[in-house]
């Protein structure tokens, strides 16, 4: 028989028995249902966490910091032998910990390593305060600017080159500023103010904390920085902890951070540091520049890494979810090897028929598997289909609670669906196997006895 | 022609063993009419089916026109028997899913007639049993005769060298039975193929060449010469 007839046939026999097929299409496309939502919402993970490393960090960079335990986890359970040698003490995510910092000798090197083409540590400026004329002080956060950021801009425009002495500000310091619109404030100043550290002793600020926070010390700085651009607050929630940030030169904030660190032990002293590789956007590049970093004695990450850690953990709630449609399908394949047996049994008659007539076994076995891929394939289909639906039905409801903006929670991609159905064909023929070899082996005078 | 050599079959085995064709011999000449009576369980059936190549002999050889089919692969049997033979069996067996051209069709797409040739086929067997003008009704609705009608229809679509008949009449009133065997001696004629017919009818029987008398398994008598 020809494969189109096979076909044929078998679509004529689904038919035959409207409801057995579609209840057992129905099982499997309860798993398919799950796996698609489970592909599309890691999907729609995996972006998002893209999104937000590609809009923090640059991916032809490498994180290099002195610290041996900077990108893994120390043990917790063994204390940490102090090292007269390096860095200072400090609090690390409320765990005291020794942590070894890089200095300007450090970057002098790594900048010099094969395929780096430049260094510049991560710093972000703690800003004393910022403020305008008869407007009140604000905390805030200086971080220099990265072109690889390319925020939303209210008004004005960044150039290629932040001049010293310019500023990006958020939207959200618009109206606290006094500013009417985002177009009032460009070309305006703003103040920005930093406080030597050495001038804090310890003493003082524990018992006149507010007192020597009011006062204007001598210790303190401020400098006149006039707005060329005012960048849109982000619409993920992710993104806000940086929202408020300032921007301006890698200068500009080095000068800074350099005043409120002067005469302490932390002055020219970074935990990280941005290693910018040549051509880091081919991943053997990148990568031989990190191993080459690495062999220096420092620790190194990429972005890659660092996007391998999120969707590490994307990963295990995807399996779990995986898992629990795995089980479904696998259940209704029970039904698929169940309603072809009573399929093969209700057409016993035809069967022999058909063998009597000439058609060879291996063409009755294939009737029947298709009949049972065809099962699959109907079962993929109304999964699928359901879940794509309720996924672009939900998306706009999820994002809004979650508050991811504009991204979207499900993402599904035609081509991992379109395999996903393959697959259960597949599935669904092997499980049709039982049967079809049940059918292709029906002795035919026996068949056309049963009455 | 086909040879029937000491056909012997054995159902069971040991105590259960049972003998239901026991050293059959006969020679049926190409295009003629031929008729197996006897009671019931004398093994008609069982004759019919293994010189078809249905089912297998215990000893013995079915040669059909210088062929020893039970030499052949299984595929290559299959194949014999979609081109050369066909079968009408006392109940219908016809698909009451499908319409009358479907059921028709089978035997084509078995045979893998090509798509094109397929219609005109179909048409004119679906004439030739007088229901030409139930090509897209489906076989569930139709009476028992017509049943049987199409049964013939798709037995003669193939245009076979060798038509079986097993108690084609049993399940039919004798209006209905008469048309059936006014039609299947009708296509001996046109079409030129061997009929072989079970029946307990004697006066089918009187209608064929060739009349094979079975009982318990042996030959009794084979008379020859119409009427
Ligand atoms: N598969 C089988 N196993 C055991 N015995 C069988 C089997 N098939 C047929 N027989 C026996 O062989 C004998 C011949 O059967 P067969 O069907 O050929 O008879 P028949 O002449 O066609 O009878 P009827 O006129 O009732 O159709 C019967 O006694 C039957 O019980
Ligand atoms: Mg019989």
């Amino acid at each position: 028989m020809q494969f189109t007839d096979i076909i044929k046939r078998s679509l004529r026999n689904l038919q035959s028995s409207k409801a057995r097929t579609i209840l057992t299409a129905l099982a499997i496309a309860v798993g398919t249902f799950a796996l698609t939502l489970t592909l599309g919402a890691s999907n729609g993970a995996k972006e998002y966490a893209n999104n937000i490393v590609k809009s923090n960090f640059d991916p032809t960079e490498l994180i290099v910091s002195k610290d041996p335990n900077l990108f893994s986890s120390q043990d917790a359970t063994k204390p940490q032998v102090y090292n007269p040698s390096f860095g200072s003490i400090s609090t690390f995510g409320g765990e005291t910990r020794q942590v070894q910092y890089l200095n300007s000798a450090d970057l002098a090197k790594i900048a010099t390593t094969p395929g780096v083409s430049s260094v510049q540590p991560a710093i972000t400026v703690s800003l004393k305060y910022i403020t305008r004329d008869g407007q009140k002080k604000y905390i805030g956060t200086l971080a220099p600017y990265n072109s690889y950021q390319k925020p939303d801009l209210l008004a004005g425009t960044i150039p290629d080159n932040i001049p010293d002495k310019t500023v990006i500000l958020p939207q959200g310091f618009l109206s606290a500023l006094g500013f009417s619109n985002a177009k009032a404030a460009i070309g305006q100043n703003i103040r920005l103010s930093v406080q030597n550290q050495t001038n804090q002793t310890p003493s003082s600020a524990l018992i006149n904390s507010l007192a020597a926070l009011n006062s204007t010390s001598n210790a303190s700085q401020e400098t006149n920085f006039k707005i060329i651009a005012v960048s849109a607050t982000p619409s993920t929630t992710i993104s806000a902890a940086t929202s408020l940030y300032l921007y301006t030169n890698l200068n500009q904030v080095e000068l800074l951070n350099n005043y409120i660190y002067s005469g302490t032990s932390s002055y020219q002293k970074y935990l990280t540091a941005y290693a910018k590789v040549t051509d880091g956007t081919n991943l053997t590049k990148l990568n031989n520049a990190k191993s080459l970093v690495k062999a220096e004695g420092y620790s190194v990450q990429t972005v890659v890494d660092t996007e391998k850690l999120i969707t590490q953990f994307i990963g295990v709630i995807e399996g779990i979810v995986t898992l629990f449609g795995l089980i479904a399908i696998i259940a209704s394949l029970f039904g698929v090897v169940n309603t072809m047996y009573i399929s093969v049994l209700q057409r016993t008659r035809e069967i022999g028929l058909m063998k009597a007539l000439g058609m060879h076994r291996r063409d009755v076995s294939r009737l029947f598997r298709i009949e049972a891929g065809l099962i699959g394939l109907l079962g993929g289909i109304i999964g699928s289909i359901i879940a794509v639906g309720l996924g672009v039905a939900l998306n706009p409801v999820i994002s809004n609670k979650l508050g991811l903006g504009n991204s979207r929670l499900l993402i599904f991609k035609p081509s991992q669906i379109i395999i996903l159905i393959i697959v259960l064909i597949i599935v669904a023929i092997i499980a049709g196997l039982l049967p079809a070899r049940k059918a292709a082996k029906l002795d035919p005078i026996e068949a056309l006895r049963t009455e | 022609m086909i040879e029937v050599k000491e056909l012997t079959k054995i159902y069971g085995k040991k105590d259960a063993a049972f003998k239901a064709l026991d050293n059959v011999s006969l020679v049926i000449e190409n295009k003629s009419t031929v008729s197996i009576i006897g009671k019931s369980g004398s093994g008609k059936s069982t004759l019919m089916h293994i010189m078809s190549g249905l089912d297998e002999p215990t000893n013995g050889t079915v040669v059909i026109d210088d062929v020893d089919i039970f030499k052949m692969k299984e595929k290559k049997i299959d194949s014999f028997r979609s081109s050369e033979m066909s079968f009408v069996f006392q109940s219908f067996f016809v698909e009451a899913n499908a319409t009358c051209y479907q059921n028709v069709m089978l035997p084509l797409e078995i045979a893998k007639i090509g798509i094109t040739k397929r219609k005109k086929m179909v048409m004119e067997a679906l004439k030739a049993v007088d229901l030409q003008d139930k090509v897209n009704a489906k076989a569930s609705t139709l009476s028992g005769g017509q049943k049987q009608r199409l049964a013939v229809a798709r037995a003669i679509v193939n245009k076979p060298s060798i038509l079986f008949a097993d108690e084609p009449t049993g399940n039919l009133d004798s209006t209905n039975g008469d048309k059936i065997i006014d039609l299947l001696f009708g296509l001996n004629k046109s079409l030129g193929c061997t009929l072989i017919i079970v029946t307990h009818d004697p006066d089918i029987a009187k209608k064929t060449s060739m009349r094979i008398s079975i009982k318990d398994g042996k030959i009794e008598g084979i008379e020859k010469g119409p009427k």
